[in-house]
């Protein structure tokens, strides 16, 4: 293998791992909105795509080490063949999160719907940006975006927690809520691993660009603190449950 | 021989004497091409057999949220985040046939588009591959708002027709002569119901399929609201409602049509009226404010979320459905007024605290 068919090789497996991010990325967007409109069709299509994720993955895993093993790539290439392998790891478990999201809706579709959904989308939304975002950083090869993104985290695990409490408190009042409630309270904790992922794609973005490797989220106390901080400005109610 | 390759370089000529005119033509051909797919309305995007962006119009710069130099000579997947897009490009200069597929695309804000992908010079290398996109974001929500629209207008006159069926039936069966009375004036109640959901439907079918007949005259909006208020002070006492009217002593005079500004004011107060429990305040104002009139109607009901706010203009929009059975409405004064209002070169604009009241504002230039 050639130099110029390692970087034509290299450069492949880099927009690979974009359409997978694309996919994934794809794939949460339609779990919630399958979930939200009780799309069973749609759910369907979601476990059925998570063959082509699966196939994605094994592709740039079988190049990267192809590469590593063949060419001995050095520094930076070295660094972006380390974090691809690293990444697509993320990005297989947030196809898996939409799968299992995908999964909740079907369960729940022969049930009423316990509240309108206000606060998941709004997760889902915050989510993807997160995701897209990291992707972008990793196209374009920018520390600058991966080191905002994580900023974003913070918004979600507080959605996150409004969402536990609020659904805790629908079924501590009604005991028929609690399968209903118990399930939407996983497709808040993926969303939430989800914005995680993302966050641990941006980490991969700096060390592939900086080569320091850098921890990007935040610890629980500090996420504990803003929140608070936030809460006493009173900036937004927890658990709005505001609906039309 | 095509005069310019996949990058719209012109060709080499070789053998021909008169070279230079040639590749002059060819220049002038390619600034042409470009000129052409620079200006058409649909986003175009040609990638060449290794997957590179050659042609990224203006309009997929703008429908894909992508600036144009950061697309061109890379692989569109870098710039352009969708899979499906990529996968159909590639199938086309693979030697696919064309295809036309719906899509979903978000870039911040979710896009409906209509893709139509096909190889550009068949399987001749070198290949190209074509996409044609079209944001079809607009129409799909028409669709919807005819849909939602169907659906409402039919819902709201069924149920009144309902009910005027099974009292038809229960008189019919036999009543007493209390009984009878009672019934009857339910079907009157129904039946007022349905006149004025037509006439507001006809109302606003009128508005929007012209302009206004009537010319513009100078109109005082500070008498037109003590007109208005006047006519709804004994329904504002049986409510248990304060109706007030607080109005400058010198007229406030703008250019309108009168009938339609008394529209405005008739259907925000009864709006106000209908949502303000018993013992509540209701206010109607108007004030002068660089050079336009605000005309003002505050109440201290309930409030509307802010979630719904955006949406109370919609034609049958609800904000509270349990609420609202009790309450009457068409559903469409709001969207009435938003349509005199801004036939009249104004804005309306909603303001509300949940639990404090709502107040809703519109402001005509003087």
């Amino acid at each position: 293998m050639g130099r110029e068919n390692f970087h034509r090789i290299l450069d492949e497996t880099q927009q690979d791992t974009l359409r997978l991010g694309s996919l994934v990325e794809d794939a949460t967007a339609k779990a919630v909105d399958a979930l939200t409109r009780s799309d069973v069709k749609l759910a369907d299509e979601i476990l059925e795509g998570d063959d082509i994720v699966d196939d994605l993955c094994v592709r740039i895993e079988t190049n990267c080490l192809n590469l590593l093993a063949l060419q001995q790539p050095m520094a930076s290439d070295l660094r972006t063949i380390a974090a691809m392998l690293d990444i697509i790891i993320d990005l297989e478990r947030i196809g898996d999160h939409a799968c299992d999201i995908a999964q909740i809706t079907k369960n729940l579709s022969t049930e009423p719907q316990l509240k309108p959904f206000i606060d998941i989308p709004l997760m889902a939304t915050t989510a993807r940006e997160m995701l897209r975002e990291s992707l972008d950083a990793f196209a374009q090869h920018s520390a600058d975006i991966a080191h905002k993104v994580p900023e974003k985290d913070d918004e979600v695990d507080r959605l996150y927690r409004a969402v536990f409490k609020e659904l805790i408190e629908f079924m501590a009042k009604d005991p028929r809520a609690i399968s209903r409630g118990s399930n939407l309270i996983l497709v808040a904790l993926y969303l939430e691993r989800i914005a995680d992922h993302a966050t641990n794609i941006c980490e991969r973005v700096v060390y592939m660009v900086e080569g320091v490797p850098k921890h990007l989220k935040r610890s629980v106390v500090e996420i504990n603190q803003a929140i608070a901080h936030s809460e006493a400005l009173g900036s937004r109610t927890i658990g709005d449950t505001a609906a039309s | 021989m095509p005069l310019f390759d996949q990058f719209r370089k012109p060709r080499k000529t070789e053998g021909v004497s008169s070279h230079s005119a040639l590749t002059d033509r060819n220049s002038a051909l390619v600034e042409r091409f470009d000129a052409l797919v620079d200006a058409l309305p649909v986003g175009v995007i040609v990638v060449g057999e290794d997957g590179r962006v050659t042609v990224f119009n203006p309009a997929a710069a703008e429908i894909f949220g992508v600036p144009r130099a950061r697309a061109l000579g890379r692989s569109l997947i870098e710039s352009v985040r969708s899979f499906e897009l990529d996968r159909r490009l590639w199938n086309a200069l693979r030697g696919g046939v064309e295809q036309t597929a719906e899509l979903t695309y978000n870039a911040g804000t979710e896009r409906k588009l209509e893709l139509t992908t096909r190889p550009l010079r068949g399987t001749e290398p070198p290949r190209e591959a074509v996409a044609v996109v079209h944001d079809i974001t607009r129409v799909r929500e028409l669709e919807a708002i005819r849909r939602d629209f169907v659906s409402n207008v039919s819902h709201e006159l069924r149920t009144p027709l309902t009910s005027v069926k099974i009292i038809v039936e229960t008189l019919q069966g036999g009543v007493d002569a209390t009984t009878q009375a009672g019934f009857l004036n339910d079907i009157a109640r129904e039946t007022d119901r349905m006149i004025a959901l037509v006439e507001d439907l006809l109302g606003l079918a009128k508005l929007e399929s012209s302009t206004l007949a009537v010319p513009f005259s100078p109109v005082d909006l500070c008498e037109v609201c003590r007109e208005v208020v006047a006519t709804q002070a004994l329904r504002a006492k049986q409510l248990h409602i304060d109706l007030q009217v607080r109005t400058p002593d010198e007229p406030i005079v703008m250019l309108g049509d009168r009938a339609k500004l008394v529209q405005v004011v008739v259907n925000l107060l009864d709006n106000a009226l209908r949502l303000t429990p018993p013992n509540g305040h209701v206010k109607v104002a108007v004030r002068s404010d660089d050079g336009h009139a605000v005309l003002s109607v505050a109440d201290d009901g309930p409030g509307i979320p802010s979630s719904a706010l955006p949406h109370i203009f919609e034609r049958f929009y609800v904000v509270d459905r349990s609420r609202a059975r009790s309450s009457t409405g068409t559903g469409l004064g709001l969207a009435i007024v938003k349509h005199i209002v801004e036939s009249h070169g104004g804005t309306v604009v909603a303001e509300s605290q949940l639990g404090v009241g709502t107040t809703l504002r519109c402001r005509f230039k003087i």
